[in-house]
C-alpha cells in the first residue's frame, strides 16, 4: 500500500501495448504481403492457382506418369501414353550425354582430370592459404596441357610431355603448400628457404632454392609422365557434357589473359594498338557467336597451308577464345576504368614502370572487381557453347538429339532436352548465386571502415 | 645556374640510348611491330588461301551474287521464287532475320517491364513468381529454349484438328494461319492520317508545353494527342467506305488455303526469343526503378507533387536513363539472337546465306563478309543510336 | 593578421637550409589543356633545401605545375631539370627523376589492396631492386617517423584519413628522395586530423628535404616556407618571403586573394 502511495509521484512510463493484432505476425504478414486490397488479393490467387496448375501438371508428368525403367521409347509410350516423362531413357543415354563417344573402359581419365581440377582449385576456398592468385595463375596457366595428355592419350609429343609435367609438379606444389600453410603456418617457398638453409642469405639468392626444387619435382614429374601408356582418344569422338565443358573451360582460361591484353590496348595511346584492339573487339562483339563458329568451320581450311588439317574441336575452340577474348576485353576494361586514377598515378610517381603498374597496383584491384562479371562471363560462354551442335560437334545437346533418332528411341525428344536444360540450371544457378554472394563480400571494398 | 645548363644534354647530339629511351621512339617501335605483325599474318592467311582456292579450282569474288541460287526457301516475308538470285536470298535472309527481331523486340520490351516490376511487388506470391521466371529463363541456353518449343510444337494437332479462335486464327503443326488484311482503294489515304495525326499531336504536345511554361495552364495533350492518332485514321477510315477486308484462312483438303500463314518454326523461334530475353529487359527495369534513390522521391512529395506526377516527371526521367542503355543492347542481342534459327530451320540469313547458300556455291569468304557485315552495320547503328541517346541525357557535372 | 592555422602562430621559423645548388629550374613552362592554356611561361628555380608553398586559388594551374616537375603531366613547351637530368621524353630520364622526387597526394592513393608496410616497400623493393628485408627495415623506420609504426600490418582503408596521409608521406619518403612535392596534403582531411599531418611535414622541413607544397594552409607557408609563390590563371603573379608576402603583398590579385582566404 505504501510502495503504491510513494510511487504515484514517480514516473512511471506507459507500458508496451502489443500493436493491433493485424499488423504483425503471421496475419499481418499475410495483409501486408498478399491481401492488401482488392486487386493484390486477386492476383495472390491468381498467382496461387498458376502455381498450382504447374506444380500439378509437373509431378503427374515428371513423376506420377513418368515411365523409370523400360527398354525402348515405344515401351514408355505402351506404359504412359504420352502423358508421362520417360526417364528410363536418360538412363539408358546418361553415359552418352556425359562422355559422348568417349570409350567406357577410359572415362575414368575425364573423371579423374575433372578431379584434379577441383582439388587444384580448392585451395581458393581455404582461408589460411597464402598467394592464391598464384595458386589460381598455376591452374589456369598449366592445368589445360595436363588435361589434353590425359584426355588425348597416346603418343603426345615432346611439348605436351613437358607442360603436363610442369603442371603436375606445380599442382604437387600447391597442395604441400596448402599443408604447410595449415600444419606450420608458413608458405612453401618460406619453408624450402628454410629447409635449405638460405634464410639468413641474401634475398636475391632465394630464387634459385626454388628453381632448384622445381627443377627436381620437375624432372621426377617428367619422368613419371614419360612412363604414362594411355590408349589415345581421338578427339572427333569426344562429346556430351565432357565436351561442352572441355570448350567453355579452354575458352574462359584463354579469355583472360587475351581480354587483359585486349583490353590494354583499347586503352593504349598509340593509335595503331589502339585502333587494331578496338577493332578486333567491336567485330567480335557485333556479330553471333554461330556466324564466328561458321566461319572457323569454313574459312579456317582456307586460311592455313594445306597439310594443316586441323580437326573441327580445334577449330571450334579457337573460335570460342576469339569470342570469348572479345567480351572479356570489355569486362576487364570495366573493371580498369573502375580503378581510381590516382591510384596509377601514384604508382606513375612512384617510378614503377607500366607492366608493374599494371601488375602490382592496378590489375590485382580490377580483377577482385571483375570477379562477378567473370563468373557471369563463364556462365554466358557455357550457355553459347551449345551452339557447337548445330556445327555438328556432338556436345550434350547433339547428343540428346541423337537419343531420340536412335531405332530404339524414336521420338525421345522432350527428354533429353529437359533433362540438359535442368543440368545447365543447376551449374548457372549455382554459380551466379555464388557470384552473387561474391559481390556482397568484396563489394565493401578493403578493410573493415 | 651554370651546373644546371652543363647537364642539360644536347638536342642535336643524342646518344644511341637517348634514342632507344625515348618515349616517342618506343611507342612508334611498338606500333610499328604490331602493325608488322597483323600485315603479316594478314599476307599469310592471303597467300594460303589463294593457295587453297587454286588447289580446289575455286575463284573469289563477287559475281556469284547475280547467279540463280536455284533452291527454294521454306517461307520468306519478301517475294522470293526458286529462280532468283543470291543477292535476292542474301535480302530474304536479311528481311526473315528482321522480321522475327522486330516481333521479338516489341514483344520482350512490352513483356520485360510487366516482369521487372513485378519483380518489385509489394505482393510477395507475384514477386517470387516474376523472380522464378527470371531463374529459370535466364540459366538455360537459348537453344535449348528454341528445341524446347519447336519440339512441343510438333505435338501440336494435325490441321484437321486445329486449334481455332474466332474462326479466323488456326495453330496446329504446321504453323500459324491469320487472317491477311488486303488494303482496297484508298487505305493509303488512312496510312497518310495516321501519319499526319502524329505529327499533329507532335506539335500539340510542344505548343502545350510552351503554353504551360509561358502561362501556367495546363492543356489536355496526352489525349488530345491519343484523340488524333486514333480518330483522324478511323475517320478516314470510315468516310472512304472502310477499305480494307481480310483474307481469312481456310481448311482446303489437307491444310489451309488463304490467309497469311506462320511456321511452325517462326513462332517457336519468337517465342523463345521473347521468353529468354523478357529476362533481361526486366532485369535493366528493374535495377533502373532501383537505381531511382528514395530521396528523390521523399523530395519531391515534400514540394507538393502528386504520386503520379512524381512517377512521370521525377522518377521515370531518371529510371531511363539506366533503363535505356541495357535495353537497347538487349534489342541488339536479340538481332544476333535470332540466328540460332537455323537449329530448327527457319530462314533466317545465317540460315539461307551463310549454310544453304555457302554450301551450294562455295563463296566462303565472301559470304561470311556479307553475313558479319549485316550484323556490323545493325550493331554499329544500334550503337550509335545509343551514344546519341547517353549524350542526350548524360548529367550535367563539374 | 590572424592565421586561420593548425599550428602554433608562435613567430618561430624554422630554420632555412638553403645551398647554392639549383635542383628544380622551369624555364618557360607552357602547358595546355586542349584549348585551355593552364599554364603560361612559367619560370621557377628551386635551390636544394629550398622549401616553398604555393598557392592560389583553384584552376591557377598551382597542382598542374608540380605535377609536371613528376611528369604526372606532360608540359609541351618549355624545360624542367631536376636534378641536372632533362624532363622529357626520354624513359630512362624520367624514371630517374621520378626515383628522386616524392608526391604526395590530396587523396592519399595509397594502395587498398595493400597493407600499411607492403605500401611503403613496392617501389624499393621493385623499382629500387632493394632486398624485402632491407626494405622493410627502412620503412619501419618512417612509419616510426610519421609516428604510426603500430599501424604497420593494417589495411589503409582501417585508418583514418590523417593516419593515410602520413602513410603516403612515408611511403614516399620510402624511397630517400631529395626532393618532395605535396599536391594539397591536408584539403581533404577533417579539420581535427590537419595539424597531426602538418607537423609531420613541419619535421620534414626541418631535416633540410627540398619541398614544393600547394596548399593553403597559410601558418604553415608562415613557420616552414622560404619562399611563397601565389599563381592565378597560369601564371606566377607574385613571390616573395612569407613576411613580405602576408604582410606587404605587392601585386591587387594577391591582397584580393588574402583578404578572402583570411576573411574569416
Amino acid at each position: 500500500m505504501t510502495d503504491a502511495t510513494q510511487s504515484d509521484t514517480a514516473f512511471r512510463p506507459k507500458p508496451s501495448l502489443p500493436p493491433p493484432a493485424n499488423t504483425v505476425g503471421v496475419v499481418g504478414w499475410l495483409r501486408k504481403n498478399l491481401f492488401g486490397g482488392p486487386i493484390d488479393t486477386i492476383l495472390t490467387l491468381l498467382g496461387v492457382y498458376l502455381l498450382y496448375l504447374i506444380v500439378q501438371f509437373a509431378v503427374e508428368y515428371g513423376i506420377i506418369n513418368a515411365v523409370w525403367t523400360a527398354d525402348t521409347y515405344r515401351e514408355c509410350l505402351d506404359i504412359n501414353l504420352g502423358e508421362g516423362a520417360c526417364w528410363a531413357g536418360i538412363g539408358a543415354w546418361f553415359n552418352s550425354m556425359m562422355y559422348g563417344r568417349y570409350p567406357d573402359e577410359e572415362q575414368w581419365r575425364v573423371n579423374l582430370g575433372g578431379i584434379i581440377l577441383l582439388l587444384w582449385l580448392i585451395p581458393f576456398w581455404l582461408p589460411k592459404v597464402t598467394g592464391k592468385i598464384q595458386v589460381g595463375m598455376s591452374a589456369v596457366l598449366t592445368f589445360p596441357f595436363l588435361a589434353a595428355s590425359m584426355f588425348i592419350g597416346g603418343d603426345t609429343g615432346i611439348f605436351l610431355h613437358v607442360m603436363a609435367s610442369i603442371a603436375l609438379t606445380l599442382f604437387v606444389a600447391v597442395w604441400l603448400h596448402v599443408a604447410a600453410c595449415y600444419v606450420l603456418g608458413r608458405s612453401l617457398p618460406e619453408l624450402l628457404i628454410s629447409i635449405t638453409g638460405f634464410t639468413d642469405k641474401d634475398d636475391r639468392l632465394h630464387k634459385y632454392v626454388l628453381l632448384g626444387a622445381f627443377a627436381v619435382g620437375f624432372v621426377i614429374a617428367l619422368i613419371y609422365h614419360m612412363s604414362w601408356d594411355l590408349v589415345e582418344v581421338q578427339t572427333t569422338i569426344w562429346g556430351g557434357l565432357f565436351l561442352t565443358l572441355v570448350i567453355s573451360g579452354i575458352g574462359i582460361a584463354s579469355a583472360l589473359p587475351n581480354g587483359i591484353l585486349l583490353a590494354l590496348g583499347r586503352r593504349s595511346k598509340m593509335p595503331v594498338i589502339r585502333v587494331f584492339c578496338t577493332s578486333f573487339i567491336e567485330l567480335f562483339r557485333s556479330v553471333p557467336l554461330i556466324t564466328i563458329l561458321f566461319m572457323a568451320v569454313t574459312m579456317m581450311p582456307l586460311f592455313l597451308p594445306v597439310e594443316f588439317n586441323p580437326p573441327k574441336l580445334a577449330m571450334v575452340i579457337v573460335a570460342v577464345c576469339i569470342f570469348a577474348a572479345a567480351y572479356m576485353a570489355e569486362t576487364v576494361r570495366g573493371g580498369l576504368q573502375a580503378v581510381n586514377k590516382g591510384q596509377y598515378e601514384a604508382a606513375q610517381s612512384m617510378g614503377l614502370s607500366f607492366w608493374k603498374m599494371m601488375a602490382l597496383i592496378v590489375m590485382p584491384q580490377a580483377l577482385k572487381l571483375m570477379i562477378p562479371n567473370i563468373v557471369g562471363s563463364f556462365m554466358g560462354l557455357m550457355k553459347d557453347t551449345t551452339l557447337v551442335s548445330i556445327i555438328g560437334l556432338y556436345d550434350i545437346l547433339l547428343m540428346g538429339k541423337a537419343a531420340g533418332q536412335n531405332p530404339s528411341w524414336l521420338g525421345f525428344h522432350t527428354e533429353p532436352l529437359l533433362f540438359t536444360a535442368s543440368i545447365f540450371f543447376v551449374l548457372c544457378f549455382a554459380m551466379s548465386k555464388y557470384s552473387q554472394h561474391l559481390e556482397r563480400t568484396i563489394g565493401g571494398g578493403y578493410g573493415r571502415r | 645556374m651554370s651546373a644546371v645548363d652543363k647537364a642539360v644534354p644536347r638536342r642535336d647530339a643524342r646518344s644511341i640510348s637517348e634514342i632507344v629511351n625515348d618515349e616517342r621512339f618506343r611507342s612508334i617501335f611498338y606500333q610499328i611491330i604490331v602493325a608488322v605483325a597483323v600485315i603479316w599474318t594478314a599476307q599469310y592467311l592471303i597467300t594460303n588461301t589463294a593457295e587453297n582456292l587454286q588447289a580446289r579450282g575455286m575463284s573469289t569474288g563477287f559475281e556469284f551474287l547475280s547467279s540463280t541460287a536455284g533452291f527454294s526457301i521454306a517461307w520468306s516475308i519478301i517475294d522470293y521464287e526458286a529462280g532468283d538470285t543470291y543477292f535476292h536470298v542474301y535480302l530474304v535472309g536479311i528481311a526473315n532475320t528482321l522480321i522475327v527481331s522486330f516481333f521479338a523486340i516489341i514483344a520482350t520490351t512490352l513483356l520485360g517491364f510487366v516482369v521487372g516490376v513485378m519483380r518489385l511487388s509489394s505482393n510477395f506470391v507475384v514477386a517470387q513468381i516474376a523472380s522464378a521466371y527470371v531463374e529459370v529463363m535466364r540459366n538455360v541456353p537459348l537453344l535449348l529454349h528454341i528445341l524446347f518449343w519447336f519440339t512441343l510444337s510438333s505435338a501440336l494437332p494435325s490441321p484437321k484438328q486445329s486449334l481455332g479462335w474466332l474462326d479466323s486464327f488456326f495453330l496446329n503443326n504446321r504453323g500459324l494461319y491469320v487472317p491477311a488484311p488486303v488494303p482496297g482503294d484508298g487505305f493509303d489515304i488512312v496510312i497518310i492520317m495516321v501519319l499526319i495525326g502524329i505529327a499533329v499531336a507532335y506539335g500539340v504536345t510542344v505548343w502545350a508545353t510552351k503554353r504551360q511554361m509561358a502561362t501556367g495552364q495546363r492543356f489536355p495533350a496526352f489525349w488530345t494527342g491519343v484523340g488524333l492518332v486514333v480518330g483522324l485514321p478511323l475517320l478516314a477510315f470510315f468516310a472512304l467506305g472502310a477499305p480494307l477486308t481480310f483474307d481469312y484462312p481456310a481448311l482446303k483438303g489437307f491444310n489451309f488455303q488463304g490467309g497469311a500463314d506462320v511456321p511452325r518454326a517462326f513462332c517457336a523461334l519468337l517465342f523463345a526469343l521473347v521468353l529468354y530475353h523478357t529476362v533481361f529487359m526486366a532485369e535493366a527495369v528493374r535495377a533502373g526503378i532501383l537505381s531511382v534513390s528514395h530521396g528523390q522521391t521523399e523530395a519531391s512529395y515534400s514540394l507538393g507533387l502528386k504520386p503520379s506526377w512524381t512517377l512521370r516527371l521525377v522518377v521515370i526521367p531518371q529510371a531511363m536513363r539506366a533503363v535505356v542503355p541495357p535495353m537497347i543492347s538487349n534489342w541488339m542481342n536479340v538481332v544476333k539472337n535470332s540466328s540460332l534459327a537455323i537449329a530448327i530451320g527457319y530462314p533466317d540469313l545465317v540460315a539461307v546465306f551463310m549454310q544453304t547458300s555457302l554450301n551450294q556455291s562455295g563463296h566462303a569468304i565472301e559470304i561470311v563478309a556479307m553475313v558479319m557485315l549485316f550484323y556490323m552495320t545493325v550493331s554499329l547503328t544500334i550503337s550509335a543510336a545509343l551514344n546519341y541517346y547517353n549524350k542526350l541525357v548524360q548529367i550535367k557535372e563539374r | 593578421m590572424s592565421l586561420d592555422t593548425q599550428l602554433p602562430d608562435d613567430g618561430v621559423h624554422v630554420a632555412s637550409a638553403i645551398s647554392d645548388e639549383v635542383v628544380i629550374e622551369l624555364a618557360s613552362v607552357n602547358k595546355w589543356f586542349g584549348e585551355f592554356h593552364v599554364l603560361k611561361d612559367i619560370n621557377l628555380s628551386v635551390n636544394k633545401g629550398e622549401r616553398i608553398v604555393i598557392c592560389g586559388p583553384s584552376g591557377s594551374g598551382k597542382s598542374t605545375m608540380i605535377r609536371c616537375i613528376n611528369r604526372l603531366e606532360e608540359h609541351q613547351a618549355g624545360d624542367i631539370i631536376v636534378n641536372g637530368t632533362e624532363m622529357g621524353t626520354n624513359i630512362k630520364n624520367i624514371d630517374a627523376i621520378r626515383r628522386n622526387v616524392g608526391m604526395v597526394f590530396q587523396q592519399f592513393n595509397l594502395f587498398p589492396h595493400l597493407t600499411v608496410l607492403e605500401n611503403c616497400t613496392l617501389a624499393p623493393i621493385w623499382v629500387k631492386n632493394m632486398p624485402k628485408a632491407e626494405a622493410e627495415k627502412i620503412a619501419m623506420q618512417y612509419l616510426e617517423r610519421v609516428k604510426i609504426p603500430e599501424q604497420a600490418a593494417k589495411y589503409p582503408g582501417q585508418l583514418s584519413g590523417g593516419q593515410q596521409q602520413r602513410v603516403a608521406i612515408a611511403r614516399s619518403l620510402c624511397m630517400s628522395p631529395t626532393i618532395m612535392l605535396f599536391d594539397e596534403p591536408t584539403s581533404a582531411l577533417d579539420p581535427e586530423m590537419i595539424s597531426e599531418v602538418l607537423d609531420v611535414m613541419v619535421g620534414l622541413a626541418e631535416s633540410g628535404m627540398t619541398m614544393l607544397v600547394v596548399t593553403h594552409e597559410m601558418g604553415f607557408a608562415k613557420r616552414v616556407a622560404d619562399r611563397v609563390i601565389f599563381m592565378d590563371q597560369g601564371e606566377i603573379v607574385e613571390q616573395n618571403t612569407p613576411d613580405e608576402f602576408f604582410t606587404n603583398p605587392k601585386s591587387d590579385r594577391t591582397k584580393l586573394f588574402l583578404s578572402q582566404i583570411l576573411a574569416h
